[in-house]
Protein backbone atom coordinates (compact mmCIF):
# COMPACT_ATOMS: atom_id res chain seq x y z
CA UNK A 1 0.00 0.00 0.00
CA UNK A 2 1.28 3.46 -0.89
CA UNK A 3 1.33 5.75 2.15
CA UNK A 4 -0.87 8.19 0.25
CA UNK A 5 -3.57 5.47 0.29
CA UNK A 6 -3.27 5.01 4.07
CA UNK A 7 -5.28 8.13 4.82
CA UNK A 8 -5.54 8.87 8.56
CA UNK A 9 -8.94 7.81 9.87
CA UNK A 10 -11.01 8.23 13.02
CA UNK A 11 -13.17 5.27 14.05
CA UNK A 12 -15.82 6.32 16.58
CA UNK A 13 -18.51 3.98 17.81
CA UNK A 14 -21.02 3.96 20.66
CA UNK A 15 -22.65 0.54 21.00
CA UNK A 16 -24.42 -1.67 23.49
CA UNK A 17 -22.63 -4.90 22.53
CA UNK A 18 -19.48 -6.12 24.26
CA UNK A 19 -16.37 -4.26 23.11
CA UNK A 20 -13.46 -6.08 21.49
CA UNK A 21 -9.83 -5.10 22.03
CA UNK A 22 -8.83 -7.10 18.94
CA UNK A 23 -11.38 -5.30 16.79
CA UNK A 24 -10.41 -1.83 18.00
CA UNK A 25 -6.65 -2.38 17.69
CA UNK A 26 -7.00 -3.88 14.23
CA UNK A 27 -8.83 -0.75 13.08
CA UNK A 28 -5.74 1.40 13.64
CA UNK A 29 -3.01 -0.97 12.48
CA UNK A 30 -1.02 0.44 9.57
CA UNK A 31 2.03 -0.80 7.69
CA UNK A 32 3.54 2.68 8.22
CA UNK A 33 3.18 2.53 12.00
CA UNK A 34 5.47 0.81 14.46
CA UNK A 35 3.24 1.50 17.43
CA UNK A 36 -0.35 0.92 18.46
CA UNK A 37 -1.21 2.18 21.94
CA UNK A 38 -4.41 1.00 23.58
CA UNK A 39 -6.34 2.12 26.67
CA UNK A 40 -9.09 -0.08 28.09
CA UNK A 41 -11.44 1.28 30.77
CA UNK A 42 -12.94 -1.58 32.77
CA UNK A 43 -15.58 -1.70 35.48
CA UNK A 44 -14.55 -2.17 39.10
CA UNK A 45 -16.62 -4.21 41.54
CA UNK A 46 -16.48 -1.80 44.45
CA UNK A 47 -16.80 1.86 45.36
CA UNK A 48 -16.28 3.23 48.90
CA UNK A 49 -16.90 -0.17 50.43
CA UNK A 50 -20.09 -0.78 48.47
CA UNK A 51 -20.37 -3.73 46.13
CA UNK A 52 -21.03 -2.65 42.54
CA UNK A 53 -23.41 -5.04 40.80
CA UNK A 54 -22.98 -3.53 37.33
CA UNK A 55 -22.72 -0.19 35.51
CA UNK A 56 -25.18 1.46 33.16
CA UNK A 57 -24.14 4.05 30.61
CA UNK A 58 -26.25 6.50 28.65
CA UNK A 59 -25.19 9.13 26.13
CA UNK A 60 -26.31 12.19 24.20
CA UNK A 61 -25.22 10.14 21.25
CA UNK A 62 -24.98 12.67 18.43
CA UNK A 63 -23.13 15.19 20.60
CA UNK A 64 -20.88 12.50 22.11
CA UNK A 65 -19.78 11.49 18.62
CA UNK A 66 -19.09 15.08 17.64
CA UNK A 67 -17.15 15.76 20.86
CA UNK A 68 -15.05 12.63 20.27
CA UNK A 69 -14.44 13.86 16.70
CA UNK A 70 -13.17 17.15 18.19
CA UNK A 71 -10.80 15.20 20.42
CA UNK A 72 -9.46 13.34 17.38
CA UNK A 73 -8.94 16.65 15.56
CA UNK A 74 -7.06 18.05 18.57
CA UNK A 75 -4.92 14.91 18.78
CA UNK A 76 -3.89 15.32 15.15
CA UNK A 77 -2.95 18.97 15.74
CA UNK A 78 -0.86 18.13 18.80
CA UNK A 79 0.75 14.98 17.39
CA UNK A 80 0.81 15.29 13.60
CA UNK A 81 2.40 11.88 13.05
CA UNK A 82 -0.62 10.03 14.49
CA UNK A 83 -2.11 7.76 11.85
CA UNK A 84 -5.43 6.26 12.98
CA UNK A 85 -7.56 6.75 16.08
CA UNK A 86 -10.33 4.46 17.31
CA UNK A 87 -12.66 5.20 20.22
CA UNK A 88 -15.33 2.66 21.12
CA UNK A 89 -17.59 3.30 24.11
CA UNK A 90 -20.18 0.92 25.40
CA UNK A 91 -23.70 2.01 26.32
CA UNK A 92 -26.35 0.29 28.43
CA UNK A 93 -25.49 -2.36 31.00
CA UNK A 94 -21.79 -3.19 31.41
CA UNK A 95 -21.01 -6.15 33.71
CA UNK A 96 -18.09 -6.02 36.14
CA UNK A 97 -14.63 -6.47 34.54
CA UNK A 98 -15.93 -5.86 31.04
CA UNK A 99 -14.64 -2.89 29.07
CA UNK A 100 -16.66 0.32 28.98
CA UNK A 101 -14.25 2.14 26.70
CA UNK A 102 -11.40 1.17 24.38
CA UNK A 103 -9.14 3.74 22.73
CA UNK A 104 -6.46 2.77 20.20
CA UNK A 105 -4.02 5.08 18.41
CA UNK A 106 -1.31 4.27 15.87
CA UNK A 107 1.83 6.22 15.03
CA UNK A 108 5.19 5.51 13.39
CA UNK A 109 7.00 5.67 16.76
CA UNK A 110 5.66 4.89 20.21
CA UNK A 111 5.99 8.22 22.05
CA UNK A 112 3.21 9.94 20.11
CA UNK A 113 0.61 7.18 20.34
CA UNK A 114 1.26 6.68 24.07
CA UNK A 115 0.79 10.39 24.73
CA UNK A 116 -2.20 10.65 22.42
CA UNK A 117 -4.06 7.77 24.10
CA UNK A 118 -3.57 9.44 27.49
CA UNK A 119 -4.85 12.72 26.10
CA UNK A 120 -7.88 11.00 24.54
CA UNK A 121 -9.12 9.34 27.71
CA UNK A 122 -8.46 12.39 29.89
CA UNK A 123 -10.27 14.71 27.48
CA UNK A 124 -13.12 12.25 26.96
CA UNK A 125 -13.72 12.29 30.70
CA UNK A 126 -13.84 16.08 30.69
CA UNK A 127 -15.97 16.76 27.65
CA UNK A 128 -18.00 13.89 26.17
CA UNK A 129 -21.70 13.76 27.19
CA UNK A 130 -21.84 10.20 28.48
CA UNK A 131 -23.15 9.29 31.96
CA UNK A 132 -22.41 6.31 34.19
CA UNK A 133 -24.74 4.95 36.83
CA UNK A 134 -23.25 2.56 39.41
CA UNK A 135 -25.77 -0.01 40.61
CA UNK A 136 -25.16 -1.29 44.17
CA UNK A 137 -27.13 -3.88 46.09
CA UNK A 138 -29.60 -1.43 47.65
CA UNK A 139 -29.18 1.79 45.72
CA UNK A 140 -27.51 3.44 42.75
CA UNK A 141 -25.42 6.52 42.08
CA UNK A 142 -24.84 8.75 39.08
CA UNK A 143 -21.07 9.19 38.91
CA UNK A 144 -19.33 12.48 38.22
CA UNK A 145 -15.87 12.67 36.66
CA UNK A 146 -13.50 14.91 38.58
CA UNK A 147 -12.47 16.24 35.15
CA UNK A 148 -15.99 17.62 34.64
CA UNK A 149 -15.76 21.31 35.43
CA UNK A 150 -19.47 21.74 36.24
CA UNK A 151 -19.62 18.95 38.82
CA UNK A 152 -20.12 20.18 42.40
CA UNK A 153 -19.76 23.76 41.32
CA UNK A 154 -20.60 26.31 43.98
CA UNK A 155 -22.55 29.28 42.69
CA UNK B 1 -41.23 36.00 19.72
CA UNK B 2 -41.49 32.44 21.06
CA UNK B 3 -40.40 29.35 19.20
CA UNK B 4 -40.52 25.58 19.62
CA UNK B 5 -37.30 23.93 20.73
CA UNK B 6 -36.58 20.28 21.52
CA UNK B 7 -35.47 19.87 25.11
CA UNK B 8 -33.50 16.70 25.92
CA UNK B 9 -33.03 15.37 29.45
CA UNK B 10 -30.24 13.01 30.51
CA UNK B 11 -29.21 11.01 33.57
CA UNK B 12 -30.39 12.57 36.82
CA UNK B 13 -32.23 15.38 35.02
CA UNK B 14 -34.31 12.78 33.11
CA UNK B 15 -35.22 11.11 36.41
CA UNK B 16 -36.24 14.42 37.98
CA UNK B 17 -38.19 15.65 34.95
CA UNK B 18 -39.76 12.23 34.39
CA UNK B 19 -39.07 12.25 30.67
CA UNK B 20 -36.26 12.23 28.11
CA UNK B 21 -37.46 14.75 25.55
CA UNK B 22 -40.21 17.19 24.77
CA UNK B 23 -40.97 20.26 22.70
CA UNK B 24 -41.27 23.54 24.59
CA UNK B 25 -42.22 27.02 23.42
CA UNK B 26 -39.52 29.37 24.68
CA UNK B 27 -38.47 32.94 23.86
CA UNK B 28 -36.30 33.18 20.76
CA UNK B 29 -33.83 35.41 22.62
CA UNK B 30 -33.19 34.49 26.21
CA UNK B 31 -30.27 34.22 28.61
CA UNK B 32 -29.22 30.71 29.54
CA UNK B 33 -30.32 31.34 33.12
CA UNK B 34 -33.76 32.54 31.97
CA UNK B 35 -34.09 29.45 29.79
CA UNK B 36 -33.29 27.29 32.82
CA UNK B 37 -35.97 29.10 34.83
CA UNK B 38 -38.53 28.49 32.04
CA UNK B 39 -37.74 24.78 32.12
CA UNK B 40 -37.90 24.61 35.93
CA UNK B 41 -41.35 26.22 35.80
CA UNK B 42 -42.46 23.17 33.77
CA UNK B 43 -40.48 20.67 35.91
CA UNK B 44 -39.99 22.12 39.41
CA UNK B 45 -38.10 19.04 40.64
CA UNK B 46 -35.17 20.07 38.44
CA UNK B 47 -34.42 22.97 40.77
CA UNK B 48 -32.27 20.78 43.03
CA UNK B 49 -29.62 20.26 40.33
CA UNK B 50 -29.33 23.89 39.22
CA UNK B 51 -25.76 24.25 40.51
CA UNK B 52 -24.55 21.12 38.78
CA UNK B 53 -25.83 21.37 35.23
CA UNK B 54 -24.89 23.08 32.01
CA UNK B 55 -26.85 23.27 28.79
CA UNK B 56 -25.86 22.02 25.38
CA UNK B 57 -27.47 24.33 22.81
CA UNK B 58 -27.10 23.08 19.24
CA UNK B 59 -24.51 20.66 20.74
CA UNK B 60 -22.28 23.36 22.24
CA UNK B 61 -21.93 23.64 26.02
CA UNK B 62 -23.41 26.77 27.62
CA UNK B 63 -23.13 27.67 31.32
CA UNK B 64 -26.24 28.84 33.16
CA UNK B 65 -25.82 32.59 33.34
CA UNK B 66 -25.99 35.79 31.35
CA UNK B 67 -25.06 34.36 27.97
CA UNK B 68 -27.67 35.44 25.44
CA UNK B 69 -29.04 32.60 23.35
CA UNK B 70 -30.67 33.16 19.98
CA UNK B 71 -32.86 30.11 19.45
CA UNK B 72 -34.24 28.94 16.10
CA UNK B 73 -37.36 26.76 15.85
CA UNK B 74 -36.34 23.12 16.08
CA UNK B 75 -33.08 23.81 17.94
CA UNK B 76 -31.95 21.13 20.37
CA UNK B 77 -31.36 22.18 23.97
CA UNK B 78 -30.05 19.49 26.30
CA UNK B 79 -29.76 19.49 30.09
CA UNK B 80 -26.28 18.17 30.89
CA UNK B 81 -25.66 16.89 34.45
CA UNK B 82 -22.03 16.18 35.43
CA UNK B 83 -20.60 13.71 32.94
CA UNK B 84 -19.01 10.37 33.71
CA UNK B 85 -17.91 8.73 30.48
CA UNK B 86 -14.82 6.62 30.06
Amino acid sequence: MDESEDVPKDFIKLKSEKLSVDEVSELVVSPYCGAVSVFIGTTRNNFEGKKVIHLEYEAYTSMAESEIKKICRDVRQKWPTIKHIAVHHRLGVVPITEASVIIAVSSPHRAESLEAVTYCINTLKASVPIWKKEIYEDEYSWKENKECFWANSKK
Amino acid sequence: FRGQVSVLYFARSAELAGLRCETLRVPRQVTSLQLWEEIVRVHPRLAVIRDQVVFAVRQEYVLLGDQLLVLQPGDEVAIIPPISGG
